[in-house]
């Protein structure tokens, strides 16, 4: 018996239809050792590529085509590559695709694309047109449509399909015979396919929750598709038997001829991984495109940009130093062809300069001299030991991978400008979506029929994990014990969630990657216009890297948005620009700022975790900065990294010494391996192999085996190199330990610029920082913290003003003087006084889109009717919205406007007014709002006796309208009581010894319960008190009594015990936290109470 | 259509149908024995396992839970098939499930 090819096959890429996923179907075909497989998923090819590698590894030729509505979309037919010409199906798909909305072919699309259809195969299966003619007997229709094909591709076939249904319609063997028997009377090419949909018969319960999802109905009869649970994989015998009874059904003999028929039709559409595929290629930017004619043009263009660069930023020695390794980089670069590459990035990032657009490269790209010389890359690599190694090499197996960070509210001003530049040799990236837990767990609630209340209940309790492990999670969290989840229908729901474990559920767009390739794109994948206009491929990131594919990953940053608001306010208020990509990295108060752990606001160390560890570590240079952030990732944080590091760093232990040869690598960490590059240049040092083998070596050491395979290089390889047994055991032992906590320090570096530089801003222009930190909210704090941070430094908080507030945060210099800054008190333990800003004399102008409800356009309208003369100019001409101008009222936006500090009128007499206007307007309502301010004399402003808000109430006023306290902290109205109690400003906790008890209150900021390595839970308070964050740590033990408050609370009282941690770290171990107003009240009637006693 | 469904013994196992390689070569109707002389169609069913999940009231405390999964298989045979030289229409059918048979003539045995 011959084996049998499947040609059509649904995957989970068939979305919401397919139960399986490309890999098992091709681990099934080898099972049954059939020669090839196709995949002919529904409305797109999103898995090609997997399915095409998976087929290589199992030795199984592919085959690629694609499941399409045609003409109606009730009707469906299969296109299938054949071989050599996929590129045309691909370019058939991309144009469906970017001419129609709903991914139907249409004659008019056929005719207009015939020049790929030529090339393309069709099956007429049992959901074409043609299937449905033959149904209803109607054989002469039924020729008819095949004919209206037969000029527009390759070649055709009526597609043969018994799913042994009852009677007599598509899918059953009658039908199917009768397809047949319509081939054979028109001398027609038929095939047989078994319309693959699941892999085991087992599988159909999966399928029917599957299409009760994607019709978003609950199961019945009508919901499913399937009649039996025939649509499985079937093996070449049962497919064999089938043949045969289709055939003598149609009056032939038996089923060799239509499996033959087959078998040809198999052949002709074979393709092959590599040459056909593509898997294992690279194309890489045009010459052209960068207006070179040649690879050696490019090569000549990328040096004299490169040299350019270099005698830019390079003077005196180390120019020497930077044109020797910018030989050897350029040489690199030369051997792998990636000169097109470099030059399109550094293109891009002039384009985005050139806009105004602030970029920074992330990730290893910043070890790169060239990266750097071309501007792509702000880190200087050479100063700060990184290296173009650890990012690009001739060894390395995959491609190079450049990441660039910009700002977040101008990214897609990017996009725009790359698809103009390189139109259809870019295109963005799909990402799948598959299904995890929740997302199972909810589809089969609804197709099951189980009650919301319950679905939601575990679907919400559920973490993001691996639906498969549903049922073990459950019986791990408490929140479900009420819940009896040994009932049939939810054990069943639960089984079925699990076997909908990581099934491809949607296709979306890659948050930031951009393909950047040559020409021939369109060949090399198939594309779709996205939900954003633009071109995507369908391919996800692995698959783009696997055909050769390189990419941008544009990343939005907010922070460089904030850092760019930051530098316009600047120019705005001093006349003149600051190029901050120019300070020098050296700025002593810079880093006092970051020292006195006074970071909110700043990029990566505004964290409690991180402000804990500046206050222990203490950094004082740039290259402090980037151990920094290196040292504060889980990995080091676990490995109990840190410690050792601190103890040398603060004179408290000797620095390990192994041996002289290592020193200048090991000297920079205090003998602790905390980079990648240290790793590299150890292995290259004692071994004697180059940098860029050294870094393959380093790859190797992530997983056990590859330790192993390293261990027995590493060893003899550094004997010989005259090494002693016992060094080389004990470096051996740290490069085990530290290799896979290892952390890139061209990425820490790349990520210590914007950290550096927003420091240095917060220092230098507090006021406009944080400014643009309250515009563009780049960090974890709500903007109320943020504000109270911007008081602490003397700026004056203004509230918004009709005429003065803008769409953002503005900064105004102010004669009003704000409070006295904040100092750090000059400890003993750190024997220094730091020096920190002095921000008075400056203001931030609340912005006016900051109003609960307000739209941009009603913005608009306020700000170009500018100046208003009062509340009643300001009613006819503002279009702002009723709602909109009482929350502007009760927030005193007009109480300058009517001078209300110093008239007797109040902004309950304005609040009275307003209404008055309105009746009044509305009376009128049917006159245009010129006509108004002519015909209307407005009603007259009276002080009407009543009395004025209380400063509580505009506290809450603003509290409710713009979700923070502009007027005064709230916690000044509790600061009577919290003086008579003795509760602790947190600003004054360093005064404190270790070990103290002490009572703080504040505002809650945030409340964390990472996960931590013991599994035990810790609750993390942070708390504002109008003079900085307290941090608390409430361990298990303290859990039970206090949880709920912590959770349900928003002003608190705290009793802690001081922790300190370093020179200026503090934190507090919880004992008990109270509701603020509840022990506020207690007090008062206590001494209420007390006072009478006396 | 005449159908009626006759059970010849009582319990699971259904009509006596003889298949010694799955499909059905002569059965007892009626007391009597037909020889299937052809197969006129053969078809698969199955579905509507969700009608049949148990309201956990009876179930068997070591239930396995593949067993929830009662998707209701059967495939069915119209075959012709006769006694004594008689020819008829039935349709015959095994529950996957219960491997037990049911017998429906489709037309009076002549």
């Amino acid at each position: 018996m011959k084996t049998f090819t499947h040609l059509r096959v649904a995957s989970g890429y068939s979305f919401k239809y397919g139960t399986a996923h490309a890999r098992q179907l091709v681990e099934r075909a080898a099972k049954f050792e059939m020669p090839a497989l196709a995949l002919t998923d529904i409305d797109n090819m999103a898995g090609a590529i997997r399915f095409a590698k998976s087929c290589e590894v199992n030795g199984i030729a592919p085959i690629l085509g694609i499941n399409l509505s045609f003409v109606q979309k009730k009707y469906r037919i299969t296109l299938l590559a054949q071989g050599g010409q996929l590129a045309s199906l691909y370019h058939l798909v991309t144009e469906i695709n970017s001419n129609s909305s709903d991914g139907l072919l249409t004659y008019g699309l056929l005719e207009r694309f015939s020049n790929y259809s030529k090339n393309i195969l069709i099956l007429h299966g049992p959901e074409s047109q043609l299937a449905a003619a033959i149904a209803s007997r109607k054989n002469l229709e039924a020729l008819s449509i095949f004919n209206a094909t037969r000029d527009l591709f390759a070649d055709q076939a009526l597609e043969c399909v018994s799913h042994l249904t009852r009677g007599d319609g598509p899918f059953s063997t009658s039908h199917a015979a009768r397809m047949l028997g319509f081939a054979r009377d028109h001398q027609l090419p038929a095939v047989l396919t078994n319309a693959v949909r699941m892999l085991d018969r087992s599988d159909g319960p999966v399928a029917d929750v599957l299409d009760a999802a994607r019709k978003l109905v609950p199961l019945s009869s009508k919901s499913v598709n399937r009649q039996n649970s025939e649509a499985y994989f079937k093996a070449s015998s049962e497919m064999s038997y089938l043949s045969d009874e289709i055939s003598r059904l149609a009056g032939e003999r038996d089923g060799k001829s239509l499996l033959n028929i087959t078998a040809d039709w198999a052949q002709r559409t074979i393709l092959s991984p590599r040459k056909d595929v593509g898997i294992g290629g690279i194309h890489l930017p045009d010459a052209q495109s960068l207006g070179a004619k040649s690879q050696s043009e490019l090569a000549a263009q990328l040096r004299s940009r490169c040299e350019a660069g270099l005698s830019r930023k390079y003077v005196g020695a180390k120019s020497v130093i930077a044109a020797s390794r910018l030989e050897e980089e350029l040489s690199a670069i030369r051997t792998l062809g990636y000169e097109s590459y470099f030059l399109t990035v550094a293109d891009i990032t002039d384009l985005s300069r050139a806009k105004g657009i602030r970029v920074a490269a992330r990730g290893s790209g910043a070890g790169s001299l060239i990266c750097h010389v071309l501007g792509i890359s702000g880190v200087e690599p050479i100063t700060h030991g990184l290296l173009m190694e650890r990012f690009c090499s001739p060894l390395r197996g995959e491609l190079p991978d450049i990441d660039i960070d910009v700002e977040s509210a101008r990214r897609l001003e990017i996009y725009d400008a790359i698809f103009e530049k390189y139109g259809q040799s870019c295109a963005t990236v799909s990402m799948v979506e598959t299904y995890r837990s929740r997302h199972a767990i909810r589809d089969v609630g609804a197709a099951l029929g189980i009650s919301p209340m319950e679905i939601d209940l575990i679907a919400k309790s559920m973490p993001h994990i691996r639906s498969s492990n549903i049922s073990k999670a459950l019986a791990n969290l408490p929140e479900l014990r009420s819940l009896n989840l040994n009932t049939p229908i939810l054990k069943i729901a639960i089984e079925l969630a699990g076997r909908l474990d990581s099934l491809p559920r949607h296709l979306s767009m890659h948050p930031c990657a951009i393909v950047l390739a040559d020409q021939g794109l369109r060949d090399y994948a198939p594309q779709q216009i996205n939900a954003s206009g633009y071109s995507m491929l369908q391919f996800d990131k692995d698959d783009v890297e696997a055909i050769g594919l390189l990419k941008l990953d544009v990343l939005g940053v907010r922070m460089q948005s904030a850092i760019s608001y930051t530098l316009s306010e600047i120019e705005r208020l001093e006349g003149a620009p600051l190029d901050i990509d120019a300070i020098a990295l050296d700025d002593k108060k810079t880093f006092d700022l970051i020292k006195s752990t006074r970071t909110l606001g700043i990029f990566q160390i505004e964290s409690p975790g991180q402000r804990e560890l500046v206050g222990k570590f203490a950094p004082d240079t740039f290259a402090d900065l980037i151990i920094d952030i290196s040292l504060f990732r889980p990995g080091p944080v676990k490995s109990d990294m840190i410690t050792p590091f601190l103890a040398t760093r603060h004179g408290l232990r000797p620095r390990p010494k192994i041996h002289e040869n290592l020193e200048y690598i090991l000297n920079e960490t205090e003998g602790v391996v905390v980079f990648h590059e240290q790793v590299i240049r150890i292995i290259s040092t004692m071994t004697g192999v180059t940098l860029a083998e050294a870094d393959e070596k380093r790859r190797l050491l992530g997983d056990i085996a590859g330790q192993q395979s390293i261990y027995d290089w590493f060893y003899p390889a550094a004997l010989a190199c005259g090494y002693t047994d016992v060094i080389v055991t004990e470096v051996w032992k740290i490069l085990r330990a530290f290799a896979s906590f290892g952390f890139c320090k061209a990425h820490a570096a790349a990520f210590a610029l914007p950290t550096y530089q927003s420091s240095w801003l917060k220092t230098h222009h507090t006021a406009a920082f944080l400014a643009g930190v309250l515009t563009h909210e780049p960090g974890m704090y709500p903007k109320r913290v943020i504000l109270d941070e911007a008081r602490q430094w003397g700026i004056k908080i203004a509230p918004i003003d009709i005429n003065l507030s803008d769409a953002t945060f503005r900064v105004e210099k102010t004669t009003e003087i704000g409070r006295v800054p904040y100092t750090a008190p000059d400890v003993a333990s750190s024997g220094k006084s730091l020096q920190l800003p002095d921000a008075r004399g400056f203001a931030i102008r609340t912005a006016l889109s900051e109003i609960d409800g307000i739209d941009s356009k009603e913005i608009g309208t306020i700000i170009s009717g500018r100046p208003y003369l009062d509340l009643a100019d300001f009613v006819y001409r503002s279009g702002a919205s009723c709602p909109t101008t009482e929350s502007l009222l009760m927030v005193g936006a007009f109480d300058d406007l009517h001078k209300l500090a110093t008239s007797k009128i109040n902004r309950r007499d304005l609040l009275l007014h307003l209404r008055d206007l309105y009746r009044l307007a509305g009376s009128k309502s049917s006159i245009n709002q010129s006509q108004m301010t002519f015909e209307l004399q407005p009603p007259k402003l009276e002080a009407s006796g009543l009395p004025n808000m209380t400063a509580s109430e505009q506290v809450k006023n603003e509290i409710d309208i713009l979700g923070m306290d502009i007027s005064n902290h709230m916690m000044e109205f509790y600061g009577d009581f919290l003086n008579k109690i003795g509760a602790v400003r947190s600003s004054d906790l360093i005064k404190y010894r270790s070990g103290t008890s002490v009572l703080v209150a504040g505002v809650k900021v945030a409340l964390q319960t990472p996960p931590v390595r013991s599994g035990k839970r810790v609750m993390f308070l942070t708390i504002d008190d109008g003079f900085g964050c307290n941090d608390i740590t409430f361990f298990e033990d303290k859990q039970a009594d206090f949880a709920a408050t912590l959770r349900n609370s928003w002003l608190f009282l705290v009793r802690g015990e001081i922790r300190r941690t370093g020179p200026r770290g503090i934190s507090l171990l919880g004992v008990g936290a109270w509701e603020l107003a509840i022990s506020y009240e207690k007090w008062r009637n206590l001494t209420v109470y007390g006072a009478n006693e006396a | 259509m005449f159908e009626e469904s006759i059970s010849l013994s009582s319990g699971s196992t259904g009509a006596h149908v003889l298949a010694p390689e799955g499909e059905p070569i002569e059965f007892i109707y009626k007391g009597r024995k037909f020889h299937i002389h052809a197969i006129v169609s053969r078809w698969q069913e199955s579905g509507g396992w969700w009608n049949r999940i148990s309201d956990g009231k009876n179930h068997l405390a070591e239930e396995n839970i593949l067993d929830h999964f009662n998707d209701g298989a059967r495939a069915i045979w119209r075959v012709e098939a006769a006694p004594e030289g008689a020819l008829g229409t039935f349709e015959i059918e095994l529950d996957e499930i219960t491997k037990s048979w049911q017998i429906r003539p489709t037309s009076r045995p002549l």
